[in-house]
């Protein structure tokens, strides 16, 4: 075998150094192993309050009703709908980097799977809050499933939004059976590692009597494989369907066909920027910098570098359509997009996700963290932004000129979108420090010496 | 065997032996089972006692625990009163007391408790329709701010104890010399006026003046002096080939105008567009008269004597005079000449001359109209325009208004106050009249009522005038009373109670009256009855020399709800050309121009308390719950204004501080500002609603006191926010411009290009195709058209639509925000220039389309389609994603933001008498769910049954929902698109018929006829 065949294998080492497997266990396992410090309280404090303003905000619109918020008559969906399909959207990168990259076989992704699967869920979870809570009467949002009933009655399956319940849902399920089923050989490590009695009963029992055999990694890797399998065409679906909310009604703006890819590439970009900001934190603070390397952070910006140039495309294709479709109604909501009283909304979103990312061209800049965190925050506000456009610049001037209205959105309803950021950050929280952020089992496969080579031997 | 003979039998042993019936010796338990039961037979505290007693007293501490209010039991009748059929509604007509128009109406009881008021059909002057305010006078009847009590001071009393001391002090005033003054509206009841006659001879030195904030004294004056009588000629506007009408709007609030708009708008029929007429507007605001005007032009008020000194002027010198005149008339006209002073005021050229064109050329089949804010010459110079044209045969005298007697103005108010002041006047009866608010503070009447020893207010609910009340006297709301009413020479109408009063009321002439018979105990429910019996007889009955008794004439009268009489004859004189005056010279009107208009629906204020009047926007506008200074955007931008900018307006010694609002089509320099609002002492709903701008009454001016000259305004720098249901754009910005006419929204054309191309409003519309096979429908299919050329935006179907659906009122911040819950809107287009604009308006309600995109995107079902062509919604089912609402194109839903009925603070409808006044066929929404037009569903439902009941197949024909029953120019009609004998299947078919937003191949149900308007063609 010449070395030329084999050079693929010398790139394989994806983490610095050469850390040795039981010094992996010991990064990994740290901060599950020590107590939370002062600086862990505080952030949990201010994401507890944080969620804790939302709380007191959604008991408000609960007790008084949707009109706490800034919804009126032309704009019904406002600020909640922005957050939900924001939400779903972040929660798009973790099942892309475990499940497509998995299959595509980018080692670099084994690092920051874990916890960008984990952001998935929690995402997910704050994303779900949205369509249960919009609702005008919410304690009847049992009647969107379909459930046998002395009524006889039954949900509508033409509509958009009985097909969102249904792919959210599904997405969770998957989603989260995914990544228990990556959690099991790491509970298994724990288990192994503990001596608290409480702990290792708990570890007993969610890795499932994992030993590490032969046949239970070969039973291991195919299960990991279909689910991968099985999720990769969910992160598509999700969002395809989140966009059919919108592509499915006939308002100009919304009544897209461009809108599935559109959205899954926005989705995708909005994701790896928060995923990027958020493990920019986590590596420093729990000095996993040789785990999580300044590579992988390089390749996600790439990633985002791409995506943001897709939804850039279709920000300019929408424009084009617009005035290639000859209709009147949706070249004037177009212009007022960009030219109409929301025009401030519109330039946020095209500078934040169209402008500012293309200064990943550099590498000096791909690589510099500061800044590629700044550009990530910025991709985030541009992707809240353009969700804020599309939803409420249609609907506040649509067909009828007499029915236009402005829409403001009122403190409730930041107040909700604080309390979601809340919500999300606090599960996120939680998570580092009850379960393994980055995957013990997976990062040992790309660590040094872990495949088989030739060259030391 | 036959249906008698059958036999039913439980058990073989029943059948065989058949006489084994539930008898005398029939036991519902077997023997021995409920032996012993009897609880006094029990010795000593048994199991059962103790048991029997404990559920008893248990039951009885539940019973008295729980809340009876709570419990809103249905009870049926044990015995039902004759006639009330539960479900079924009552009709009884009587007569509208809102103003002195005196309409007929047709009152809708349920079970007793009156639920909507529509027009009386036979009535010969409304027939049929009434307007806004009328339609939502039924919430004052429930209205819970009303006065419940007779109020001693503040403090509550009985009746007896207030009659007593009142005619004890009436007495002894009188006896002292001091007058009695009794304040009054005019009053149209010759009842009323001859039991305020016997008062006067009662109390020796009482007086009964009238006051009305708006009235018709001008006109009274002008035609007084034109032709030495002043009773004032009904207008037969449907001969009328051309209109122009000077600062009047008599299809908005002057005269009869649901009488003018419905004979207005038979000349505007697109069946015979040869008949159609003409109107011209010359105006200082734009009404809702000049919005729907083929020609406006804006002029200031007081340049309207120019004007129409300058249009006889043009119509004597060519010659086409029908009367002799003058040549010393003929000379001082000469010096007003059409052409400069058209300059002067940049009056349009072509315009000018097509009207002077078109009045000549329909001599005799043309009317100027001068609104009753013109003075006295003015009116009188429009008498002898008319004359000169020939256009006397267009008044109808048979059916003039009567002459309700003398008003007071403001010298002679003056000098009440004076006398107030003076101590001349010893009591002061308010006979259901508010002029503390109506009179302009610095009159100080509220300071002067103070010197007055006694003081005595008869109200519905405490106003601004009796706060220095000795006592206030509740009044009856007009369901709860009798009474009489003769506006028109031709009609005597009654008024007839259709519920006892809800409160310790008693109607206003019974109280009078009881004074006037000097003992409290006199007083009895019949006491008014019997006296309108008598007077009815003797006025009305005695002169008809009828063959039946009087007993069946009165019977038949109140069935009927008015009777025709003969017109006394008029004893009107040739017309007096001296009393014309003719100024020496045009005069030169700079400075601000105050124009003081009556409100579309609140009137002069006392329905301030209604929300459902203050929440219809207003017609020309859109603003809900305000008034303000509308004010031309180009003097707006002069002294840099902005939408609700408030100024500083100052006529003389008075002002007033009030927002703006940029309303295109307003004259220059000129502010035009509707009274009625800023009532301070008014329960919560009306409080502080609006600017109180009356102090701008001009005093001083004699001929009129709407019109104020040389005020000035200074912007305050402060602003206020106006709420509107529609966005106010700039009419000039490109972006948004006549975007209602590129999208085909709006479709009009004038007479000219229509006769070219008939085909004109959906020639453009293209025959869409589907992929998915269409549902046939058979059988009944409802639909709606509204011919826009008949209708005038004067949204008496918004309030009809909000009294027969309940529709919630949502307050000024729920409106600010647009949630307001109108089913049925008008929408208000502009096209042309912002300070010339043209007016386009159009009823927008859901469309019911056949391919509906709210029904898909449901969710939960909860809104589908009918099998009649309905789309309906769930309100049980509905959870409220609001998807259906973003979904539709017309964006007609309306969400439930918050409980609408306890949003206002107070628990506004969970009072005990507010929710009285819904509909008991329509379901109150609560919060959360989605609402829209049903297309009265619940009038299909009631013709449904008939159609069973009768064995027939069901009639769309039959079914007039609340906005067809209640439109004054029958622009709206509804039925059965499948019948083709229906009038609808006719419209729908018809040239000029359309749907908006076609395009989107929704498939509409309602189809509007494009407007044609009368307008040359060459100004296109």
């Amino acid at each position: 075998m010449s070395s030329d065949s084999l050079k693929y294998l010398e790139d394989i080492s994806v983490i610095e150094g050469r850390p040795s497997l039981r010094s992996i266990d010991d990064v990994i396992s740290k901060p599950l192993d020590t107590k939370p410090d002062k600086k862990y309280y505080i952030a949990l404090a201010i994401t507890l309050s944080m969620m804790g303003i939302g709380g007191i905000a959604l008991i408000f619109s609960l007790y008084y009703g949707t009109g706490m918020w800034g919804n009126n008559n032309p704009v019904g969906w406002g600020l909640p709908i922005v957050n939900f399909v924001f939400w779903v959207g972040i929660g798009h990168a973790g099942t892309l980097i475990s499940a497509i990259l998995f299959l595509l076989r980018q080692k670099w992704r084994n690092g920051i799977a874990r916890f960008a699967e984990g952001m998935t869920i929690f995402a997910v979870m704050t994303a779900g809050i949205f369509p249960a809570i919009h609702t005008g009467r919410p304690w009847l949002d049992g009647y969107l499933f379909p459930y046998p009933n002395q009524h006889g009655l039954w949900v509508n399956f033409n509509s958009p939004l009985l097909w969102d319940v249904f792919a959210v849902s599904t997405y969770f399920t998957v989603s989260f059976i995914f990544w228990y089923v990556g959690l099991i050989p790491d509970f298994a490590i724990l288990r192994d590692r503990t001596k608290n009695k409480i702990k290792k009963t708990i570890y007993s029992i969610t890795s499932l009597g994992w030993r590490g055999s032969n046949r239970h990694w070969q039973h291991y890797e195919m299960v990991y494989l279909v689910l991968a399998g099985f999720a990769t065409p969910l992160v598509l679906s999700v969002h395809t369907i989140v966009s059919f909310d919108f592509a499915v009604s006939i308002l100009p703006g919304w009544h897209t066909t461009i809108f599935p890819p559109y959205f899954v590439a926005g989705a995708v970009f909005s994701g790896f920027a928060m995923v990027q900001n958020v493990l920019i934190f986590i590596r420093k603070i729990f000095n996993f910098e040789h785990i999580i390397t300044l590579d992988t952070l390089e390749k996600m910006n790439k990633v985002i570098l791409l995506t943001g140039m897709l939804v850039g495309y279709a920000y300019g294709m929408e424009f084009f359509m617009a005035w290639y479709s000859g209709v009147q109604v949706e070249q004037f909501t177009f212009v007022n997009r960009a030219f109409g009283p929301y025009a401030w909304a519109y330039w946020i979103m095209v500078s934040c996700n169209v402008i500012f990312p293309q200064l990943f061209w550099f590498k000096k800049i791909r690589r510099t963290i500061p800044l590629m965190f700044v550009i990530g925050v910025f991709v985030n506000v541009g992707m809240w932004f353009e969700r804020f456009v599309i939803t409420v610049t249609s609907l506040s001037r649509d067909y009828l000129p007499s029915s236009w209205a402005y829409y403001t959105p009122t403190i409730t309803d930041f107040a909700i979108l604080i309390g979601s950021f809340g919500f999300f950050f606090t599960f996120l929280l939680l998570f580092t420090k009850t379960l393994p952020v980055v995957s013990m089992a997976e990062v040992k496969a790309v660590t040094y010496g872990a495949q088989p080579t030739h060259k030391d031997h | 065997m036959s249906e008698e003979n059958k036999k039913y039998w439980k058990s073989l042993d029943g059948l065989n032996n058949s006489t084994d019936l539930p008898g005398k010796n029939h036991k519902e338990f077997p023997d021995s089972v409920t032996d012993g039961f009897n609880v006094e037979s029990i010795n000593g505290l048994s199991r059962r006692k103790f048991l029997g007693l404990l559920s008893v007293s248990t039951a009885i501490a539940a019973t008295a625990c729980s809340d009876y209010h709570d419990q809103k039991e249905i009870i049926p009748y044990t015995n039902r009163p004759e006639g009330v059929l539960p479900g079924k509604p009552n009709f009884y007509a009587s007569t509208c007391n809102g103003c002195q128009e005196a309409c007929g109406i047709l009152i809708k009881t349920r079970e007793g408790r009156p639920i909507k008021v529509d027009g009386n059909d036979e009535h010969p002057i409304n027939k049929g329709k009434i307007c806004a305010t009328g339609q939502s006078s039924i919430y004052n009847l429930y209205d819970p701010s009303r006065l419940q009590n007779p109020l001693k001071g503040t403090s509550k009393t009985n009746w007896a104890t207030a009659d007593s001391e009142i005619i004890a002090k009436l007495d002894s005033v009188s006896k002292s010399g001091k007058k009695i003054v009794v304040l009054t509206n005019s009053i149209n009841s010759p009842t009323e006026r001859k039991m305020l006659d016997e008062f006067k001879q009662r109390f020796a030195t009482a007086e009964v003046h009238a006051f009305d904030l708006f009235n018709n004294c001008n006109k009274k004056f002008g035609w007084f002096k034109s032709y030495g009588n002043a009773e004032i000629p009904s207008i037969k506007w449907d001969k009328a080939n051309v209109i122009l009408s000077l600062e009047g709007d008599f299809l908005g609030k002057e005269g009869n105008f649901i009488e003018n708009t419905r004979l207005f708008s038979s000349k505007r029929d697109f069946s015979n567009v040869k008949n159609f007429n003409r109107l011209y507007v010359v105006e200082a605001g734009l009404s809702l008269t000049g919005s729907n005007s083929d020609y406006r032009m804006r002029l200031k008020p007081e340049a309207q004597y120019d004007f129409v000194m300058a249009l006889l002027n043009e119509v004597i010198k060519k010659g086409a005079s029908n009367i002799v005149v003058d040549s010393s008339v003929k000379n001082k006209l000469s010096k007003f000449s059409l052409d400069k002073i058209a300059k002067s005021n940049d009056l349009d050229s072509i315009k000018v001359n097509y009207l002077v064109e078109d009045l000549i050329k329909n001599k005799g089949k043309s009317i100027v109209y001068a609104g009753d804010s013109l003075s006295g010459d003015v009116q009188i110079a429009v008498n002898l325009l008319n004359e000169v044209l020939g256009n006397t045969d267009l008044y109808n005298y048979e059916s003039a208004y009567v002459n309700t007697g003398k008003q007071l103005h403001f010298p002679q108010i003056e000098e009440l106050i004076k006398s107030y002041n003076n101590g001349e006047v010893g009591a002061v009866i308010h006979y259901d009249v508010n002029p503390s608010f109506h009179l302009p503070k610095s009159l100080k009447y509220n300071e002067a009522l103070k010197k007055v020893g006694f003081v005595i207010s008869l109200v519905d609910s405490p106003n601004e005038s009796t706060i220095n009340d000795n006592f206030t006297l509740p009044i009856n709301h007009n369901f709860e009373s009798w009474g009489d009413a003769h506006s028109r020479k031709n009609v005597y109408s009654l008024r007839q109670p259709v519920i006892a009063p809800l409160f310790n009321t008693r109607q206003k002439e019974a109280i009078l009256l009881t004074w006037i018979l000097g003992s409290p105990k006199v007083y009895n429910e019949s006491l008014y009855h019997d006296y309108l019996m008598e007077s009815c007889r003797e006025t009305i009955y005695s002169k008809k020399k009828l063959s039946v008794d009087f007993i069946s004439f009165w019977n038949s009268a109140l069935h009927d709800g008015f009777v025709n009489i003969e017109s006394d004859g008029n004893s009107r004189k040739p017309f007096n050309i001296s009393e014309i005056k003719i100024a020496d010279s045009p005069k030169e009107n700079s400075g601000f121009s105050i124009l003081l208009a009556k409100d579309y629906f609140i009137g002069d204020g006392r329905f301030a308390n209604n929300g459902w009047l203050q929440e219809i926007p207003h017609p020309i506008s859109k603003v809900a719950w305000d008034n303000y200074a509308a004010i031309a955007p180009s003097s707006a931008s002069e002294m840099n204004l902005k939408n609700g900018d408030i100024v500083n307006v100052t006529v003389g010694e008075n002002s007033v501080k009030i927002p703006v609002l940029l309303q295109p089509g307003v004259a220059q320099n000129t502010l035009v500002i509707e009274l009625g609002y800023g009532r301070t002492v008014i329960s919560d709903v009306g409080k502080e609603v609006g600017k109180n701008a009356n102090n701008l009454l001009n005093i001083k001016n004699l001929n009129s006191r709407w019109i104020c000259s040389n005020a000035s305004v200074e912007p305050t720098g402060e602003n206020y926010k106006l709420v509107s249901t529609q966005e106010h754009h700039s009419l000039d910005e490109e972006f948004v411009k006549d975007l209602h006419l590129k999208r085909g929204i709006i479709r009009e054309a004038n007479l000219d290009e229509y006769a070219k191309n008939p085909k004109f409003a959906n020639e453009e519309d293209i025959e869409l195709v589907s992929i998915t096979s269409e549902h046939g429908q058979v059988g009944t299919k409802w639909a709606m058209s509204i011919d826009m050329n008949k209708c005038t935006s004067c949204s008496v179907c918004v309030a009809s639509c909000n009294v027969e659906n309940n529709i919630p009122v949502v307050g000024k911040d729920q409106v600010a925000v647009g949630r307001e819950m109108h089913w049925m809107r008008i929408d208000r287009y502009y096209s042309g220039s912002s300070e010339d604009p043209i007016v386009s308006n159009q009823p927008m309600l859901c469309q019911h389309c056949d391919n509906a995109p709210c029904e898909n995107v449901c969710p939960v079902n909860a809104t589908n389609h009918s099998p009649d062509g309905l789309n309906q919604m769930v309100y049980n089912r509905c959870v409220g994603t609001r998807y259906c609402g973003n979904n539709c194109p017309y964006k007609v839903r309306r969400f439930n933001f918050f409980n609408f009925r306890d949003h206002f603070e107070d628990g506004f409808y969970l009072n005990e008498v507010s929710p009285l006044v819904h509909n008991p066929e329509v379901t109150v929404r609560s919060r959360g769910v989605m609402e829209k037009c049903t297309f009265c569903v619940q009038k299909i439902s009631e013709e449904r049954e008939d159609a069973i009941r009768e064995g027939r197949q069901i009639k769309g024909d039959n079914v007039v929902p609340a906005c067809q029953q209640s439109c004054p120019a029958d622009a709206i009609v509804f039925g059965d698109a499948n019948d083709p004998e229906s009038k609808i299947s006719q419209y729908r078919k018809h040239e000029l018929g359309y749907g908006v937003l076609q395009t989107l191949n929704v498939k509409p149900n309602v189809t509007y006829l494009a407007k044609l308007r009368n307008t040359h063609s060459e100004d296109i």
